[in-house]
């Protein structure tokens, strides 16, 4: 295992905790399966969704928790607040009295501070109860933020993976492409094309087998079921067993037996120049009806 | 040059590690002055209980004067006053009768060197969180030097401590970390200081196969060398490599040498062998492929030093800011401070041979660069020729400030230790 470059006179200690944490990291990202985000997703969108989750019962449980009751009923001070009363004689004494009150403290400046403080506190109530609107209001703002930067970071999730799929099925295409351009090669066109020019002995059992015949579909054509050798998937999986034993060198076979001095074979063995392997034109074979393994050797037999 | 050597404790079998720091620096500097050590009676460094002799006695052929402790550790008083100088605010004599309950206590010590502080040119304090530092410092003024010794851990911010780090003539650091910590603290940059360390006498050609066919150890193996306890990160590193080696099916094994005051685990895995000699443990230290450092709080770990000198890379706690820059200054160790950390890096160590070959080497030249013995003597010698020089050209001694006065140190105006701590700036020093 190499996992540094390592070199003894230049060893960097933070480097190499560096590339250890970030294999942690590309660990840790490939720890669930796509199944498992996606399931992971969608259980987080299903949830901060729900239309019920957003108008929950959270902002008056954050409300009940913040407030820690209701407050205290406030109160009105006046002038002459001090001196009241619910009896009539009471107040005729309390007020008779006050000049002698007076000579020991000065009771309006008592009377001016209640005044005020009552009223800052009227003003205080009003504006806590402004606040606790405002702070439901924020609540719901920050709640609805944190719902869409969690389905913003799920679809950026979604996404990454998305677009590492199609990048891993383009490389998969590219490089099928190019399996497929090396083992394509020019044929003449009288003996090679399927729809022009085809001689009818070499068209036989493709005709069979149905001339626009689909990779991954079943053939349409009658199936010998006498001679079990005839049927098509069968020919291709020999066909492709001998190409395979031969190291891809294109080769028509024969009942299974590869015949290395066939038409199919000559152009190699000429040192000829695969003419489809840059654009496919009507001229070359088509290698699609047969998948990746077929093309030129779709006509033998 | 006379000098003082001044420990709470001193002995051949002592093994903590600014005991053992201060013996191999008295004998070391042995060689080049006239060196005496003072020290107590205690052999035990939670009771300081008086188990040897007062008086003179020779050790490795240096006059070792000892002293008795006044009284033993009270553990619950220690405890309660801990608790109310880290976590609560207090008073300067609050911190004095912390000190006081920590010890070791001997007031006899003190006495002795506020007598011959004349008959010494100067006075190596050993440990400052000790009574006998900061009470000593105190007695000797100017010719004090100190060797703090000192961990990330709540007594540095104790307020008693700023005037000590502030008074002495120098400082010499166990490394850059403890350096920048206690500058943090207690803004001492004007104290000349110079980060020093330690050696360790590493035998020259230790056997692997000795210990492998003593022992009975087969295979490759991790190692690590120290008190098996929770506070040493033990437990942790227990579970850590458990995890690991389950998870890898790894053939590593984790040998522990040492004292064990965790249980240790039964698991074939992990093998204790106790407590070694130091001929075994240099053997063992050399047939293994690498020595884990788990503790969290070091001021200067020598095993680690003593693996880098045997050319063995060590995986440590990068929780631990002295390792992690020994770690990175070195280039001859990896650090970790999760699971994950641990199991890459100690993977990437044990599976990679190239790069625990290159570790090692690392380690070897930074050990013979910083921490061979005659670097660290010529640290040592340059710093107290230059004091003399100082002395010689009568450049105004720095002091040690007086305690406050007596009102002044009633005040509980001081904040919690623990928050003075948590300002202190944390991580490795790398610069």
């Amino acid at each position: 295992m190499a996992d540094f470059n390592i070199r003894t006179d230049a060893v960097d200690v933070e480097q190499i905790m560096r590339q250890i944490r970030a294999r942690i990291r590309e660990k840790r990202g490939v720890d669930y399966t796509e199944e498992q985000i996606q399931e992971l997703a969608s259980v987080k969108l299903e949830k901060f969704l729900d239309p019920k989750g957003v108008r929950s019962d959270l902002v008056e449980q954050f409300r009940r928790q913040r407030s820690g009751g209701p407050p205290p009923p406030t109160y009105a001070f006046e002038e002459n607040t001090l001196f009241d009363s619910s009896r009539a004689p009471v107040r005729f004494i309390r007020r008779m009295l006050k000049p002698i009150l007076k000579l020991f403290f000065n009771p309006t400046t008592l009377t001016d501070v209640l005044h005020r403080q009552a009223t800052i506190n009227q003003i205080y109530l009003q504006r806590t109860d402004n606040r606790d609107e405002l702070d439901a209001l924020y609540y719901e703002v920050i709640h609805n933020l944190v719902l869409e930067t969690t389905r913003l970071g799920i679809e950026v999730k979604n996404l990454k993976m998305r677009v590492e799929s199609l990048s891993s099925r383009l490389d998969f295409d590219e490089r099928r492409a190019r399996a497929l351009e090396g083992v394509v090669q020019y044929r003449p066109s009288g003996a090679i094309s399927r729809d022009r020019g085809r001689p009818q002995s070499s068209l036989q059992p493709a005709a069979a087998a149905g001339p626009q015949a689909v990779p991954g579909q079943p053939s349409a054509g009658p199936v010998d079921t006498e001679h079990p050798e005839n049927q098509p998937a069968r020919r291709r999986r020999r066909r492709r067993r001998g190409r395979r034993g031969r190291g891809g060198t294109p080769a028509v076979t024969n009942g299974g037996a590869t015949q290395p001095g066939s038409a199919e074979a000559r152009p190699f063995e000429n040192g000829e120049v695969a003419a489809s392997q840059a654009e496919p034109d009507d001229s070359t074979p088509d290698p699609e009806p047969d998948g990746p393994d077929g093309g030129p050797f779709s006509t033998d037999q | 040059m006379k000098l003082a050597v001044v420990v709470q404790r001193y002995g051949a079998n002592i093994n903590g590690g600014a005991e053992l720091h201060a013996r191999y620096i008295a004998e070391h500097l042995a060689h080049h002055a006239d060196v005496d050590v003072v020290t107590t009676c205690a052999l035990d460094y939670v009771t300081w209980r008086n188990e040897l002799p007062r008086g003179r006695e020779v050790v490795h052929g240096l006059t070792v004067h000892r002293f008795p402790v006044d009284r033993e550790r009270n553990v619950k008083l220690f405890a309660r006053r801990s608790t109310q100088v880290f976590e609560q605010p207090h008073s300067h004599d609050d911190e004095l009768a912390w000190l006081e309950s920590e010890g070791p206590t001997s007031r006899a010590l003190v006495k002795f060197l506020r007598s011959k502080r004349e008959a010494y040119d100067f006075f190596l304090f050993f440990s400052y969180r000790y009574y006998h530092s900061f009470h000593g410092i105190h007695a000797v003024g100017s010719r004090a030097l100190l060797v703090p010794t000192a961990e990330r851990d709540e007594v540095i911010g104790l307020s008693v401590f700023g005037p000590v780090f502030r008074g002495v003539r120098a400082l010499m650091y166990n490394s850059p970390e403890e350096r920048a910590m206690i500058a943090a603290a207690t803004s001492n940059d004007d104290v000349p200081g110079v980060v020093v360390g330690i050696g360790s006498e590493v035998p020259p050609r230790p056997d692997p196969m000795r210990f492998r066919a003593k022992y009975g150890i087969n295979g490759r193996f991790a190692i690590y060398v120290g008190r098996i306890d929770e506070n040493k990160g033990c437990r942790e590193l227990f579970e850590f490599f458990l995890r690991y080696a389950r998870a890898r099916r790894a053939s590593l094994t984790l040998v522990l040498i040492g004292q064990a005051v965790l249980e240790v685990p039964n698991d074939p895995r992990i093998k204790h062998l106790g407590f070694l000699s130091d001929d075994d443990k240099f053997d063992a230290i050399a047939a293994a492929d690498l020595l884990i450092m788990p503790s969290y709080f070091e001021s200067l770990s020598m095993v680690a030093l003593e693996a880098w000198a045997l050319g063995r890379p060590v995986l440590a706690n990068g929780r631990c800011e002295v390792l992690k820059g020994q770690c990175i200054r070195s280039n001859a160790g990896l650090f970790y401070e999760t699971y994950e950390e641990f199991a890459e890096a100690l993977r990437s160590i044990a599976d990679n041979a190239l790069l625990a070959e290159a570790l090692g080497m690392n380690g070897r030249v930074f050990y013979r660069l910083h921490y061979d013995w005659p670097v660290i003597e010529r640290k040592y010698l340059a710093m107290l020729e230059s004091l003399k020089v100082e002395d010689a050209a009568g450049t105004p001694a720095r002091e040690v400030a007086p305690l406050p006065g007596w009102l002044a140190r009633r005040r509980r105006v001081l904040p919690p230790a623990r928050d003075i701590l948590a300002q202190i700036p944390t991580g490795p020093v790398l610069s």
